[in-house]
């Protein structure tokens, strides 16, 4: 029963190719058509261009400080109400936001990047590429990351990086500390991806190794990656302000979303002033959905099983 | 991946939220009352009690809102509470289970300590001493001999009497070699402490047991300090700890950290690590039976101790200071609110190693040029000042007199700076011989005055025409930086100790952060610490402090305040900031 | 299968000896020591001298690292500074406490994401999967501290359902059932924060390794063949939506063990979690550095576990 549909299916594939239109183009059209995933992307480009243009708009600036008009609730100057210093909350989201999307998207990227080849790298060819990769991730899950961060802010700092500068370590930090879960569950999937069917079918055709892994067994590992990837974006956007304390970020009085957070650590802020923590909360909540519509757009397009719709 | 994020995520927030509660140093806090000397911390919300009492004059200059402010309504007061006619249980910050006058370290520890364990003197509300376990104290002629009396009926929680072998067996501890806990003790110079220390020794040949209630002790050199260092040890009972003691190795007395037997009000039924203390009054205590039975040590964190204030679950707990929380409790209605000033402060020490701050100018400059007033009120609103001396104004040391108070003066920051030969280069930015007049400085994130302090100076010293590079950092990642003299300025916070001898200011001082040096300050601290008589140090320490102002070593910020709420159905407390609550517990009852 | 659990478990040496190398090399290089961290206010050098040899820190750090490893081969993981007592006894005090949290968390927040999980992919894009999903970001969106703190505003003071913190009641003489079901109660706002946070990422996994398999031909043919829509669910998707949840699962060894150190300190609870971070902050080498290979020995445990059961879940993969 089921070998025939396969071979309708490969054949289907290749006749694709026959028609000169490349995987990437049909990914591309398919994602065009999803509607959900292009109102994620709407989002995201909207929320890009809100935190990037909008400060020039303000009639406030980042040091300014107004204690008189400390935590006060939104009104028609603030539209968004002032912190704890009389700061208004609408800039500081705005540029926050410049910080923790770049922050969010630059770092999962790196880790997505890494973890995926090598979990991918590791599952394809197991023995000793797989016992190398997997007792390095091995490695990196057992290390204790706190001493690490403080040792490197240390680092940092001794050598005077400048403060605006020390945000590309932190992406990096941040991306190169998330790879192993990622590259453990890739590699995973491509362990039972390899004993199936159509692996035997690339493999009778002779198709090269990397050929194999990225065009054959990667899609099919497309949707793990984005779960992990929309979870990943959420998670970094939070650590960035852990990292910042310990010298590897940005710096007060520059804000984050996850430093705006944070400043509501109590439950009178929880309480009796909402505008502190709702703004930043409501932006990570905003973009996690946006990555996760185009992520599940995304997966759909270039889901090889999925048909020409 | 979502996995490793996350769990590095918890291990960096509750970083950040440690930082904010207690900061890298601050659960050290004081040790116990022979400590001298002062203790850097980040400075930041709770830490150990401190008090005014109420009945205390107020300062110059104190606002309305430090203080105590009596419950008004305690019909309010809910039943929990109530139904505990015999019992009180204090909220505190879990301690470590170290609870030995010799090892422990926290706050909370030594807490816990003081009610279990007495010494031959205790302090005052003053700061200053008076006798505990001890009735007469003799000093020699040259002030280095000191002869303690026991009094009578003075006992351990097991009813055995305390005796003046006991005192040598807790001294002989102290110099062991293995001694690895806070205190210093070999810098009380007692005779043959070195030898007792080295093993070249079975007894310290300084300590005379004269009978059993009499002991003498002999030093080779003597300070201020040196009765308080002898006197103020809490007493091991011997036959207790002593079983198993061999000169050089501790650890059976360590293996008794966790069951405590001392001569204090109060003895240790039960201790669930991270949960509770649960003490009981000790029946032979010298000073009388305290008058509530039961005391509970209940762990509460910052989160939630307000809340277990509020639902009766505690009667006493620590509450960091600031309006939202002093509102909050007093409306309560059954709470005791009480605002104490804190022993210590909160500075910017700047590197006088180096050659731009090397210059009084540039550092007076430094200080009329930042608005401390404004950085202070953004942090704790009416529960700080402004300081300018480096002394608690509620310490007899303390001096308003001829003292510059630097307020906020951009145009006098401006003129010493040209005085100094810093001039406004063509970007704004001042220089000099070439240089720019550029600050690195670091401080701990998640702090209050941080928070507020970074905005206001960057924007005060541009101003100035001085451009600051700020970036927050691991408190001991700071630390490193000062003992290696690699930093330009940086924040931090001092905890005080009732007497004001202290090595912060003294050229090459253990505790000089900042490289400062005047051999003026030196001799007159060097004058203080050997002179006996308190209106004689007054005099001296008010010098210091007049020059200290005047050379302007750092920018001293401010001195903030605790808070300490208690259940009104608790009266007969005597707090002050020297003081702490622990101290007058076996006097405190339940009033119904 | 036995012989390749025997060279992992070689492996594991190696790894081990690696891993105890850098983290000791990090212990070295972090700022500060315990002397200097515990912020003496007595401390003159001369103490410190006295005090670094004490504890054996003015040894050159080669043989200060033989010392811990050969100690450390004999069950001894040495003093902590901080506690004065045995880091195993510490260890051992602590840990149980966050074990008794950590495992019914894992136990409700994996039958919770299986079943939530199945469902939302089940009915794809239904009211019941979209609610889940903003539910779910909604909950990564904010810190743990946060949702801690939202936990006990609405149930403990508000309904006063539940204690606001801690373990037991304050002056709790109680033993046996009595005992269990203080503890219990205690539990409650914790394990359901805990839980609410893990099954958030949990329920992603599942719901996406569900949706692969489903538009899978064998379940087509399942389907066809006229099986129950349950059974075809449950026997034969749910197994081989399976790999990702293993793979995570091997991660959740050490966590067992870890702490939560966020949500401990919101409640008050006695775990390990704080106690280790304490000893970051204190620099506290015995204790940072032994529960480090407690945990790190977990992991390696953990991840062998997890390669081992896909060959359970998936008898096509072959480990080599």
């Amino acid at each position: 029963m089921e070998q025939p549909e396969n071979r309708t299916e490969q054949l289907q594939e290749q006749l694709k190719i026959v028609k000169t239109e490349s995987p990437w183009k049909i990914a591309v059209r398919r994602f065009a058509k999803n509607r959900l995933a292009l109102i994620g992307l709407v989002i995201l480009v909207i929320m890009f261009l809100i935190c990037f243009v909008g400060p020039f708009f303000s009639q406030y600036t980042l040091n300014e400080t107004d204690v008189k008009n400390r935590n006060s609730a939104p009104s028609s100057l603030h539209w968004l109400g002032t912190d704890k210093l009389g700061r208004d909350i609408m800039l500081r989201v705005m540029l926050a936001g410049r910080i923790s999307l770049t922050v969010g998207l630059v770092a999962t990227a790196i880790s997505v990047v890494i973890g995926a080849t090598l979990g991918a790298v590791a599952g394809f060819y197991r023995r000793y590429a797989d016992t190398i990769i997997m007792r390095i991730a091995d490695v990196f899950l057992a290390l204790p990351t706190l001493p690490i961060l403080i040792t490197l802010g240390a680092i940092l700092s001794d050598l005077k990086v400048a403060p605006e500068k020390r945000i590309y370590f932190l992406m990096l930090i941040i991306g190169i500390l998330g790879w192993v879960g990622l590259a453990r569950l890739v590699r995973s999937q491509i362990l039972t991806l390899r004993e199936q069917e159509f692996m035997q079918a690339t493999e009778a055709l002779g198709l090269r190794d990397n050929r194999k892994i990225f065009r054959h067994l990667m899609p099919n590992t497309i949707p793990i990656i984005i779960v992990s990837a929309t979870l990943g974006v959420a998670g970094a956007i939070l650590t960035e302000s852990a990292l910042s304390f310990l010298g590897l970020g940005v710096v007060p009085p520059t804000p984050s979303w996850g430093n705006m957070i944070n400043a509501a650590n109590n439950l009178i802020d929880f309480r009796k002033r909402p505008w502190i923590w709702i703004p930043p909360g409501m932006c990570i909540l905003i973009t996690v959905t946006a990555i996760n519509l185009i992520g599940d757009g995304l997966r759909d397009a270039l889901d090889p099983k999925m048909k020409n719709r | 991946m979502k996995k490793r994020l996350s769990l590095m995520l918890v291990t960096l927030m509750a970083f950040g939220s440690i930082l904010a509660a207690c900061g890298g140093g601050e659960e050290t806090a004081k040790t116990d009352t022979t400590t001298p000397t002062e203790t850097a911390t980040t400075d930041n919300k709770t830490d150990e009690t401190a008090a005014t009492d109420e009945a205390e004059p107020a300062a110059e200059g104190e606002s309305d809102a430090i203080g105590l402010t009596e419950a008004t309504d305690m019909n309010s007061n809910p039943e929990a509470a109530k139904a505990r006619t015999d019992s009180m249980i204090i909220g505190t910050t879990a301690p470590q289970g170290v609870f030995n006058p010799l090892f422990h370290q926290t706050a909370y520890d030594v807490a816990i300590d003081d009610t279990i364990f007495a010494g031959f003197i205790k302090v005052k509300g003053d700061g200053t001493y008076e006798n505990d376990m001890a009735d007469d104290i003799k000093i020699s002629e040259d002030n280095k001999t000191y002869t303690f009396h026991i009094r009578d009926g003075a006992k351990f929680s097991d009813g055995t009497p305390v005796k003046a072998s006991d005192y040598l067996f807790t001294m002989k501890l102290y110099m062991d070699a293995s001694y690895d806990g806070q205190s210093d003790p070999l810098s009380w110079n007692i005779v043959g402490a070195n030898e007792y220390n080295k093993g070249t020794a079975k007894e310290i040949s300084g300590i005379k047991v004269v009978d059993d209630q009499t002991v003498s002790v002999t030093v080779s050199d003597y300070d201020a300090m040196t009765q308080v260092n002898l006197g103020g040890i809490a007493i091991l009972p011997e036959a207790y700890y002593g079983k198993g003691y061999k000169q050089g190795d501790l650890t059976t007395v360590k293996a008794l950290n966790t069951k405590p037997m001392g001569a204090g009000a109060y003895k240790m039924k039960n201790y669930s690590a991270g949960q509770e203390v649960d003490l009981v009054a000790n029946e032979n205590y010298y000073g009388g039976v305290a008058k509530v039975p039961n005391i509970i040590f209940k762990t509460t964190t910052d989160t939630t101790n307000m809340a277990m204030l509020q639902s009766g679950e505690t009667d006493l707990d620590n509450i960091t200071v600031n309006e939202d929380n002093v509102e909050e409790l007093k409306s309560m209605g059954f709470l005791d609110v009480d605002v104490l000033k804190n022993n210590g402060y909160g500075y910017v020490a700047m590197n006088n190693k180096k050659p731009m701050f090397a210059d009084v100018k540039v550092r007076q400059a430094l200080t009329y040029g930042l608005n401390r007033a404004e950085v202070v009120d953004a942090a704790y609103g009416p529960y700080a000042e402004v300081i300018n001396i480096p002394q608690s104004d509620v310490s007899w040391a303390y001096t308003a007199d001829k003292i510059n108070p630097y307020d906020y003066n951009p145009e006098e920051a401006k003129k010493l700076l040209d005085e100094a030969g810093w001039k406004v280069g063509a970007d704004g930015i001042r220089e000099k011989d070439g240089k720019k007049f550029e600050i690195n400085f670091s401080a701990t994130a998640e702090n209050p005055v941080v928070d507020a302090l970074i905005p206001i100076m960057t924007e005060n010293y541009q101003e100035l025409g001085i451009k600051l590079v700020t970036e927050t950092l691991d408190f001991n990642a700071i630390m490193e930086k000062k003992d290696r003299g690699d930093y330009d300025m940086f924040f931090a916070a001092w905890g005080l100790t009732p007497d004001p001898d202290s090595t912060v200011y003294i050229t090459d001082g253990a505790q000089n952060n900042s490289g400062y040096s005047n051999k003026e300050v030196d001799a007159l601290y060097a004058k203080g610490k050997k002179e006996l008589d308190l209106n004689k140090r007054k005099e001296i320490y008010a010098e210091a402090y007049q020059k200290i102002n005047a050379d302007a070593p750092e920018i001293l910020m401010y001195q903030r305040t605790n808070m300490l709420a208690i259940n009104g159905r608790l009266d007969g407390w005597d707090i002050t900031p020297y003081k702490e609550y622990q101290h007058s517990l076996s006097q405190v009852e339940v009033a119904q | 299968m036995s012989q390749y659990i025997i060279r992992r478990l070689l492996q594991m040496i190696p790894t081990l000896i690696g891993i105890s190398i850098i983290v000791f090399a990090i212990s070295q290089m972090v700022p500060g020591d315990y002397i200097t961290a515990s912020q003496n206010p007595n401390m003159t050098a001369e103490r410190a001298d006295q005090l670094r040899a004490i504890y054996g820190l003015d040894k050159p750090p080669v043989q200060q690292y033989f010392v811990w490893v050969k100690n450390m081969l004999t069950g001894n993981l040495g003093d902590s500074f901080q506690h004065k007592m045995p880091v195993t006894k510490v260890i051992n005090t602590y840990v149980w406490n966050s074990f008794a949290i950590a495992i019914v968390t894992l136990i409700l927040s994996w039958t919770i994401a299986a079943f939530v999980g199945v469902f939302s992919a089940q009915f794809q894009y239904s009211f019941f999967d979209k609610v889940v999903t903003l539910l779910v970001f909604l909950l990564m969106s904010l810190p743990s501290f946060f949702i801690g703190l939202l936990a006990i505003k609405y149930f403990a003071l508000d309904l006063t359902w539940f204690p606001t913190g801690g373990m037991t009641s304050a002056g709790l003489n109680a033993s046996g059932f009595a005992y269990i079901k203080d503890v219990a109660s205690h539990m409650v706002l914790p394990v359901t924060v805990m839980t609410v946070l893990n099954v958030g990422g949990l329920t992603r996994y599942f719901r996406t390794g569900m949706l692969e398999v489903i538009r899978q031909d064998y379940i087509r043919t399942a389907r066809a063949k006229g099986l129950k829509e349950r059974t075809v669910i449950f026997k034969h998707a749910f197994r081989n939506a399976l790999l990702p949840a293993i793979t995570l699962l091997g991660f959740e060894l050490p966590g067992l063990f870890g702490g939560a150190m966020i949500l401990e300190r919101v409640f008050a609870w006695p775990g390990i979690g704080q106690i280790y971070l304490a000893s970051l902050n204190m620099r506290d080498y015995p204790l940072m550095l032994g529960f480090t290979m407690f945990l790190a020995v977990l992991t390696l445990l953990g991840n062998l576990l997890s390669d081992i059961l896909y060959g359970v879940a998936d008898p096509r993969i072959r480990l080599k």
